[in-house]
């Protein structure tokens, strides 16, 4: 195996066996999945770098070329150009497959068909150790003490480059393989990068994977994120998200930045969150989303499924369809499984369950939760003192206030 | 979807006016009663923290050996970690990473292990500080030294561990800012030479007398210190703050710098008034420490000045290592933070416990002259904080890492007069002690 830390400072020959320099770093050119070296960069004089194809092998630390050094003709480096030394190694990376923020120890490359292919990313001891030039001392260790001492390396086809601190290099990293990952997930990662970092993943992600995540984040960081967005992009994210938690999103801003924020949303979702910023956060009417499905009681089973199937509710407005007279009075719930068993031309009125279990809007989150643990269910309907439905809460926004602070604390140094 | 039609109104009710310093509104939200000191910025906090058992006990000492004479260091320092300070800020604000995550970004693998031993060093000398606070001020009420350090060990353990440290930290700060006030009152109660202490803040007094050379570095050691720095840093990042946070953390820093050296400047002046005054130039023991108290508390003053040098040290034991542990692990890029399980983050653990442990056995050492301790591993920060500030204001000026927000020339320079500074400092130190005697 070779890695980068066997080029930095590798002696450079020309086909006479010349001197001509020591590597100073090496750019790579991004293809997909594995980039390529393009060049080479000169250690000193003034980052001079020539071309790859000038390379004919590189064995025991010497850098031997094809040509002869009069024929090198070195140029000043692309500056904006990815420059591993200066770059990717000792920057954070995301490993999508381990779903973590790692540090580059090192980096693997590997020859191929007189290329060299950035192949993986040492993230382990034995990259720190080969660093300092101890990697065989720290293996004759491990062989000492009979313990197998692994390589700690992650392949670079998973993973997602998220520290560069030069606008040139941050354009060409697409997050591609972030996105792909689960939002919870992001939302974890992007919790561990610097704010500088996570400005740059928003930026990449869609308006829909960007509002999942935001979902998935603390009340806190949602708040820095959007800070950080321009009003046009924060509005877009806002309306992806699930109505309750932007209202909750929105309540958390400086009062100026929220209208602005709902004077640039959509009307129709502008009004949903609005209305939702009525209620305390705490109560049953500040945690229910109005995303739920209501149909009138004169439909029969046939029908209430061709209505589900036009409105594409939400996964998790989906447990339960809601049955209302005309002045929106809850009259009875179905599940699913109601709807799908029934003969379908029966009337819903027959074989919904009368007797609906329901919340106040003024219900604490733990009464709300206490309802759903004893009744087993996934989401509760919300209804004001004259029985009207308000909205519904499910099970995941419940579950939230109920173990908030059990979940994993964030890195604080104080406080 | 659902078949209401909205009402709409004024969207009122849950929106809560916010002024423009909403960015600093979140900053911790401890369930205690103290929660209004969470509002106080890092530079504040970092200022109260930096007064602990090292600070307390260092000026203590130097205000009984010299009286005034060193009251112009306090204001050098003052002014000094108020640059360094700043520095530290603009670069967690500029990158939102911590300093060791900068080092190692910025210099590579080797020099950051070389930052990383700097820090550990100091940092244990501190830790070991920490706890013969913990011994000295619990020794006034006749509890032997292995057991208040076993003790103590094993508590902040368990609170970092358990994660519980979060909450009572801010009962520890109080601790520190009471002792603070009491000092201040006792030092006017005492009739100082208020003329003789004025003179010295702004008449540096120099001398290449050994003993004098180390009083001084100890004082700047104790004020300037390698964790100060990372931890003003990492708690910037955990703030969340921004580039256009910048105006309000200089403010902050200021103050805290400020706040910091002028209860330094109280203890000198107490114990000048007490201890000096009356030819009482050396302080072995807490008791003697405690005397200066006595203008204010009479005869509580070992019971007020056992209570506040208990909290300070308190709170540097579960901050101190803490920070060097953050430092180590971010450097290379293990799993760290409370938030983890021990099997999760074993380096994380293994190095606080190694921290905590070492510096509860070191203390135990018997015969241990406690004050003595606590001075001299402040002087050994002092030897060893150029190393950290040269990292520091070499990235300060990095117009490529940092943007707007990188130091200008005049704050260039100034980081690095101090830089300097205390260099000739620690060499003038460590020539002093080659030559001497």
């Amino acid at each position: 195996m070779i890695f980068l830390s066997d080029f930095l400072r590798a002696e450079i020959v020309d086909n006479r066996q010349r001197r001509v320099g020591r590597v100073g770093d090496l750019v790579i050119k991004i293809i997909e999945p594995f980039p390529v070296v393009s060049h080479v960069i000169l250690r000193g004089r003034g980052k001079q770098a020539f071309p790859w194809s000038h390379v004919r092998s590189f064995e025991a630390k010497e850098l031997a070329l094809k040509v002869p050094r009069e024929e090198l003709r070195p140029e000043p480096a692309d500056e904006d150009a990815i420059w591993l030394a200066r770059d990717v190694l000792d920057k954070q990376i995301v490993d999508t497959d381990g779903r973590r923020v790692v540090r580059v120890n090192d980096l693997q490359l590997s020859p191929v068909s007189g290329q060299l292919l950035l192949v993986g990313v040492d993230i382990g001891g034995r990259g720190i150790l080969r660093r300092f030039g101890l990697e065989d001392l720290g293996k004759s260790l491990a062989h000492a003490a009979r313990r197998d001492w692994a390589q700690k390396l992650i392949a670079w086809d998973v993973v997602d480059p998220v520290a560069s601190d030069l606008d040139a290099v941050k354009l060409r990293i697409s997050h591609q393989k972030l996105a792909k990952m689960h939002p919870a997930d992001i939302a974890e990662v992007v919790d561990r990068l610097s704010h500088r970092q996570r400005d740059a993943v928003f930026a990449a992600l869609s308006d829909e994977v960007g509002a999942d995540v935001l979902e998935e984040m603390d009340p806190e960081d949602q708040v820095d994120v959007l800070e950080a967005l321009g009003d046009e992009r924060a509005a877009d994210l806002l309306e992806e998200m699930d109505p309750d938690e932007a209202a909750d999103l929105l309540a958390d801003l400086p009062e100026d930045r929220a209208e602005a924020l709902l004077q640039k949303m959509q009307e129709a979702d502008a009004e949903e969150v609005e209305e939702l910023l009525h209620y305390e956060e705490d109560t049953a009417g500040g945690l229910m989303t109005t995303e739920y499905v209501a149909v009138s009681s004169d439909l029969t089973a046939a029908e209430t499924i061709n209505k589900l199937r036009e409105l594409e509710p939400d996964a998790e407005s989906v447990y339960y369809v809601y049955v209302v007279d005309r002045n929106e009075n809850l009259l009875g719930v179905l599940s699913l499984r109601d709807l799908i068993v029934a003969q379908p031309e029966t009337p819903i009125t027959d074989i919904m369950t009368r007797k609906v279990v329901s919340v106040p809007l003024d219900a604490s989150s733990a009464e709300v939760a206490e309802v759903m643990r004893k009744y087993n269910l996934l989401a509760v309907p919300v209804t004001d003192v004259d029985g009207h439905l308000e909205g519904i809460i499910t099970v995941d926004d419940v579950m939230e206030t109920v173990l908030s602070g059990g979940g994993r604390r964030r890195l604080r140094i104080f406080g | 979807m659902n078949l209401r039609v909205p009402k709409t109104e004024s969207i009122r009710g849950r929106l809560r006016p916010r002024s423009r310093w909403s960015s600093l509104r979140t900053w911790a939200l401890p369930a205690s009663r103290l929660a209004f000191l969470a509002a106080l910025g890092p530079g504040l906090v970092s200022g109260f923290a930096d007064n602990d058992a090292g600070g307390i006990t260092t000026y203590s000492v130097v205000g009984a050996q010299f009286g005034y004479g060193l009251m112009w260091a306090l204001l050098a320092s003052m002014i000094a970690l108020a640059i360094t300070q700043e520095t530290g800020a603009r670069l967690a604000l500029a990158t939102g990473k911590g300093l060791a995550d900068l080092i190692r970004e910025r210099f590579g693998v080797r020099w950051v292990a070389f930052a990383v031993l700097t820090m550990l060093l100091a940092n244990l000398g501190t830790t070991v500080a920490e706890f013969a606070g913990i011994a000295a001020a619990l020794s006034l009420f006749h509890v032997p030294v292995i057991v208040s350090a076993l003790v103590s060990a094993a508590g902040m353990m368990f609170l970092l561990g358990r994660g519980r440290f979060g909450r009572i930290q801010y009962a520890f700060l109080a601790g520190g800012v009471a002792v603070s006030i009491a000092y201040a009152v006792s030092a006017v109660l005492a009739k100082p030479d208020w003329g003789q202490a004025t003179l010295f803040t702004v008449v540096p007094h120099i001398s290449l007398d050994q003993v004098y050379i180390l009083a001084v570095v100890g004082t700047v050691g104790t004020t300037i210190t390698p964790w100060g720095q990372a931890f003003i840093q990492s708690f910037c990042v955990d703030k969340g703050l921004r580039a256009d946070d910048l105006t309000a953390t200089r403010l902050d820093v200021t103050a805290g710098s400020f706040i910091t050296n002028v209860v330094a400047g109280f203890i000198v002046v107490a114990c000048a008034a007490t201890l000096w005054a009356h030819g009482q130039t050396s302080i072995s023991d807490a008791g003697q420490a405690a005397v200066a108290l006595e203008p204010f508390a009479g005869k509580s003053a070992e019971l007020l000045f056992a209570g506040g040098l208990l909290a300070a040290s308190l709170l540097g034991l579960g901050t101190v290592p803490l920070t060097s542990t953050y430092f180590a692990t971010e450097a290379f890029g293990w799993e760290r933070g409370l938030g983890w399980r021990i099997r999760q983050a074993p380096a994380f653990y293994g190095m606080l416990a190694f921290f905590i442990g070492f510096a509860a056995l070191f203390v135990m050492i018997p015969g241990l002259p406690l004050v003595q301790v606590i001075f001299l591993s402040q002087v050994f920060n002092g030897l060893l904080i150029p190393v950290i500030l040269v990292f520091v204001m070499l990235m300060a000026t990095d117009r490529r890492m940092l943007g707007s927000l990188a130091s200008g020339r005049i704050l260039a320079a100034l980081g690095w007069t101090v830089t300097v500074l205390v260099t000739v400092l620690s060499i003038a130190l460590v020539v002093s002690q080659l030559i001497g005697k």
